[in-house]
């Protein structure tokens, strides 16, 4: 063993053990004296304390912030309500006598409070919530009657005023044990009432406040008999959203008994002026706590927000974006072909490709690129998808997102999807057939969009080429949000006029698909699809509109309704509702 | 066999101590299970039975190994310590929003337990062989191996055994060969940096500085506890309210009061002279491990049993501190007494680690 390098050199030491030794036992005495304060100079004082109070802690939950729409009317608020609590220290031998008081006084059944009893228990010092929100007058009453064997415990409750209309955009508010596991390294506590889903969710940061309490002192008859500190709930700050709820309303109506989505939005900015998706369900049954299985397990899904979480085929929406891909290429895919808003192709009624027949809707004879539009010819786009080869379509249906998030401030966005020949290769072990080209030009085979991916798509022509990120928060307590952005698409002016005078067309010119619109006088422009699916047919409007020197985009999508006829007829009775009935734009 | 025998008379004082330590432990934690007279949670108690035959099983082992070993292996130690401590941050369990548990065949153990052991004996392998060799060798390199090893514990978050590991290097240094200048420098920029530090901290952490300070700024969270603490403690007076009998914490007035706050049921049910028996006791161990410490010829050993009995020291100083709310709740275990495998195997460890340096300088 090599002795040398574990030898002891004999340092100068600032510090030897007897130093430290020094240190330590100061250290000791520190931890004596301290010790000797509290258990002998203030024994008695402690003791007393100890032996006559218990301190408690009796919780003040924050108040939420409110939500607003964007004419500062209230569409979520914080209502008080009052539970009924004992404390099972101090009932332990009187607690069935007291419930059957109780229940003989408000004419209940008592297993209601042993089932809220056994319920809420936590400890034998922590009141127990017998009675959930009951009202003011009812809570005094027994106040009076039970005095001090019971507490009034005053909680906030969320409450929507407008039960179905928002109850997708706004979620609701839940206490957090649920999911208190994940919640927990946030900070969040598990009583604590935390947003589920919605606008309560994305921003429940600015709403949920903070939970104070009193630290009070009782004696063991459960009297307070002192006040050791009050931390005041700080209450969340409220936040406008761009929502119209006039309008949300009106949407709502218009959808009544279809399953289905309608999205009003400011074509400039991205604000979303409505979003609604039908059926729906209402909050504050989540908030109460009801029974909520059914909702969950019905066939039609109401929990699901088709505006932004269901992707479908898109059908003859996509041809204005398939127009566009063509007009910027300029060329067929071999480069043989020059293609021009000129171009034109002969529409028979069909379209032979080897044994398989592809119909159009209609015989419309030789159709160009405007009058294509205006009648939503399928041969016509189904030649042009042939020329262009679905690698250029995929790129154009890519870049105008119509299969990437839009980025909206709701939680749960779902994306469309966009088929690419190696995609189909890859996935389906199969090569790419002239076949999916074909209803990939009509927004049929593989390609799905959510309503709100279509909606910001086909705002690039009412925005002349640019791109907007949709969004619904306003404000927050009062401080603008800077959430509208635009991003250049990447398309000539020259070749979007084009396609806007088509969409325009489809509207305004006699045998236009969309032309029972007219009637409106709202200078509207669109495109109507129908898109094929199992079962009947999805119904689709896309358009846009100016009004009072602002401009809109909607969509109106309705699921399996047969055709676009229903969502055109939806969205006539929506739009004369906010415009002609109303003056509510 | 008269080696044996001096051994033993040697250290009979410290084994004394460390099962008078054992019994009072599981009174306390026996007691602290208690709610309203009914025995809540056998578990823990169990599980504490078999934490103490273990690590004396330990202790025994360890005793015979020789401690120049750890000369050798102190990088070693250093790298399997990171690895396990890594492992924790992906494979880890989080209790009480921590995560610091490894889970490994049925046992949970805190690998930032066993950084405490390797800290020590790695800072006692450099500071036994300094001879001014440059800033570099001397202070850089142990100072970053130690920087880098509290950061990673810091992240769990376990601020305490971070603080811990700085103060140890810090300590350690100042009885080394190491130009002093270089750990008055090291202050001045830790001063400077605080700041930075202190914006680094988790909300919850920033709270317990600020409820230290005035625990009426939270009475419901840290601050409760504190108030909840001192109640208890004075209550217990001078002479106690007796085994089982302690008020505050048998009405579960007390949180974590198996832990970290077992001081707490100590004092408030043997009352002032319980409080100050147990202080002596480890009293006397630091004692006698400085004592020894003195005699000893040999550097590396020197800076081990300097290392254990700071240990030790700090463990007991901020703990019983902050149960008597003079220091901030920073969640270091009271060693020996409180609930928890971990902690009482690495102190376990290191008292073997003393005996076998005791039998290998006889």
């Amino acid at each position: 063993m090599k002795k040398s390098i574990f030898l002891l050199q004999k340092y100068s030491f600032i510090f030897s053990v007897e130093t430290i030794q020094k240190i330590y036992f100061g250290g000791f005495i520190v931890l004596i004296l301290a010790l000797s304060y509290y258990q002998i100079i203030k024994g008695d004082y402690y003791f007393k304390r100890a032996k006559n109070n218990y301190v408690r802690l009796i919780p003040l939950r924050a108040i939420r912030g409110s939500i607003l729409d964007r004419n500062g009317k209230l569409i979520a608020d914080d209502k008080a309500s009052f539970n009924i609590s004992v404390i099972p220290y101090q009932i332990k031998r009187k607690k069935d006598p007291l419930f059957r008081e109780i229940a003989k006084f408000l004419n209940l059944d008592v297993k209601s409070l042993y089932r809220n009893y056994n319920k809420n228990l936590r400890s034998l010092f922590i009141p127990v919530d017998i009675l959930i929100g009951s009202d003011k007058i009812t809570a005094l009453a027994l106040k009076e009657k039970f005095a001090d064997a019971i507490l009034i415990n005053t909680q906030p409750q969320r409450y929507y005023p407008y039960t179905y209309q928002f109850a997708h955009i706004l979620g609701y508010v839940k206490k957090a044990t649920a999911r208190y596991e994940e919640l927990k390294k946030y900070g969040y506590q598990p009583l604590e009432r935390i947003g589920f889903s919605g606008i309560e969710q994305q921003y429940d940061a600015y709403l949920k406040g903070e939970d104070g309490g009193d630290s009070i002192e009782v004696d063991a008859k459960g009297k307070m008999v002192g006040f050791l500190g009050k931390q005041i709930p700080k209450k969340g700050k409220s936040i406008q959203l761009t929502i119209d709820s006039r309008i949300q309303n009106a949407a709502y109506q218009s959808l009544e008994g279809e399953k289905g989505a309608i999205i009003l939005m400011n074509s400039d900015n991205g604000e979303i002026i409505a979003l609604c998706s039908a059926p729906s369900f209402d909050s504050n049954h989540f908030v109460k706590g009801k029974n909520i299985a059914k909702l969950l397990n019905h066939k039609d899904s109401p929990m699901l927000n088709r505006a932004i979480q269901a992707s479908y085929p898109i059908g003859s929406v996509f041809k204005p974006i398939l127009a566009l891909a063509a007009l910027e290429t300029g060329k067929s895919r071999l480069g043989t072909q020059k293609i021009t808003s000129a171009t034109t192709f002969f529409c028979s009624g069909e379209l032979r490709l080897g044994l398989a027949k592809f119909r159009c809707w209609a015989t419309h004879g030789r159709q160009n690129l405007h009058q294509a539009l205006i009648h939503s010819c399928n041969i016509y786009f189904y030649n042009l998808g042939l020329l262009l080869g679905p690698n250029i379509m995929s790129k154009w249906a890519k870049k105008i997102t119509l299969d990437s998030l839009t980025n909206i401030d709701l939680p749960y966005e779902k994306k469309g999807f966009i088929p690419t020949v190696k995609w189909k290769r890859k996935k389906l072990k199969t090569a790419w057939f002239p076949g999916d080209t074909f209803n990939f030009s009509i927004g049929q085979g593989f390609i799905t969009s959510t309503p709100l991916e279509v909606v910001t798509a086909i705002n690039v022509f009412a925005n002349n080429g640019y791109l907007v990120v949709p969004h619904i928060l306003k404000n927050v307590a009062g401080l603008n949000s800077e959430l509208a952005t635009r991003t250049y698409l990447g398309a000539s002016e020259r070749n979007i006029k084009k396609i806007k005078k088509g969409l325009r067309g489809a509207v305004s010119e006699p045998g236009g698909t969309a032309s029972m619109l007219r009637a409106l006088n709202l200078q509207i422009s669109g495109k109507t699809g129908t898109a094929q699916t199992r079962g009947e047919s999805h119904g689709w409007f896309v358009g846009y509109f100016p009004y009072r020197n602002k401009k809109y985009t909607i969509c109106v999508f309705l699921e399996n309704v047969g055709s676009s006829y229903v969502a055109l007829k939806v969205t006539y009775n929506f739009l004369e509702k906010i415009t002609k009935d109303n003056d509510f734009l | 066999m008269p080696s044996l025998r001096i051994r033993l008379s040697d250290l009979k004082t410290i084994i004394v101590c460390l099962l008078i330590l054992n019994v009072l432990s599981l009174l306390s934690i026996y007691s602290s299970l208690h709610q309203e007279g009914e025995f809540i949670n056998k578990q823990i108690l169990y599980k504490q039975i078999t934490w103490i035959i273990i690590s004396w099983g330990f202790l025994i082992f360890i005793s015979f190994v020789n401690y120049r070993i750890y000369y050798y292996s102190g990088y070693l130690l250093y790298g399997i310590n990171l690895i396990l401590l890594v492992a924790v941050s992906f494979f880890g369990k989080t209790i009480m929003g921590a995560q610091r548990w490894l889970h490994i065949f049925g046992i949970s153990f805190q690998p930032s337990e066993l950084s405490k052991i390797a800290i020590i004996i790695l800072l006692a392998k450099f500071f036994s062989q300094s001879s001014r060799k440059g800033v570099v060798r001397d202070f850089l390199l142990p100072f970053v191996l130690v920087a880098f090893n509290a950061l990673v514990i810091a992240k769990q978050p376990d601020l305490g055994t971070a603080f811990l590991l700085i103060f140890l290097f810090f300590a350690m240094g100042l009885f080394s060969n190491v130009s002093k200048r270089y750990f008055v420098y090291f202050i001045i920029s830790g001063l400077l940096l605080s700041p930075f530090l202190l914006s680094q901290l988790k909300d919850y952490q920033k709270k317990r500085l600020t409820v230290f300070i005035n625990p009426n700024v939270d009475p419901l969270g840290s601050g409760y506890t504190i108030i909840q603490s001192k109640i208890a403690i004075g209550s217990g007076k001078f002479s106690g309210k007796g085994f089982l009998a302690g008020t505050q914490n048998q009405f579960n007035f007390l949180p974590e009061r198996h832990t970290d706050f077992i001081f707490t049921v100590v004092a408030e049910e043997w009352g002032f002279l319980g409080g100050l028996f147990l202080l002596f006791i480890y009293w006397m161990i630091i004692k006698k491990i400085l004592d020894k410490t003195k005699e000893l010829k040999d550097s590396f050993a020197y800076f081990l049993c300097l290392g254990i009995s700071l240990l030790f020291f700090i463990h007991v100083f901020i703990n019983v501190g902050m149960t008597l709310g003079i220091l901030p709740v920073v969640g270091l275990p009271l060693i020996f007494l409180s609930y928890g495998g971990s902690n009482l195997l690495i102190a376990s460890v290191l008292i073997g680690i003393f005996f076998n340096i005791c039998r290998s300088s006889r």
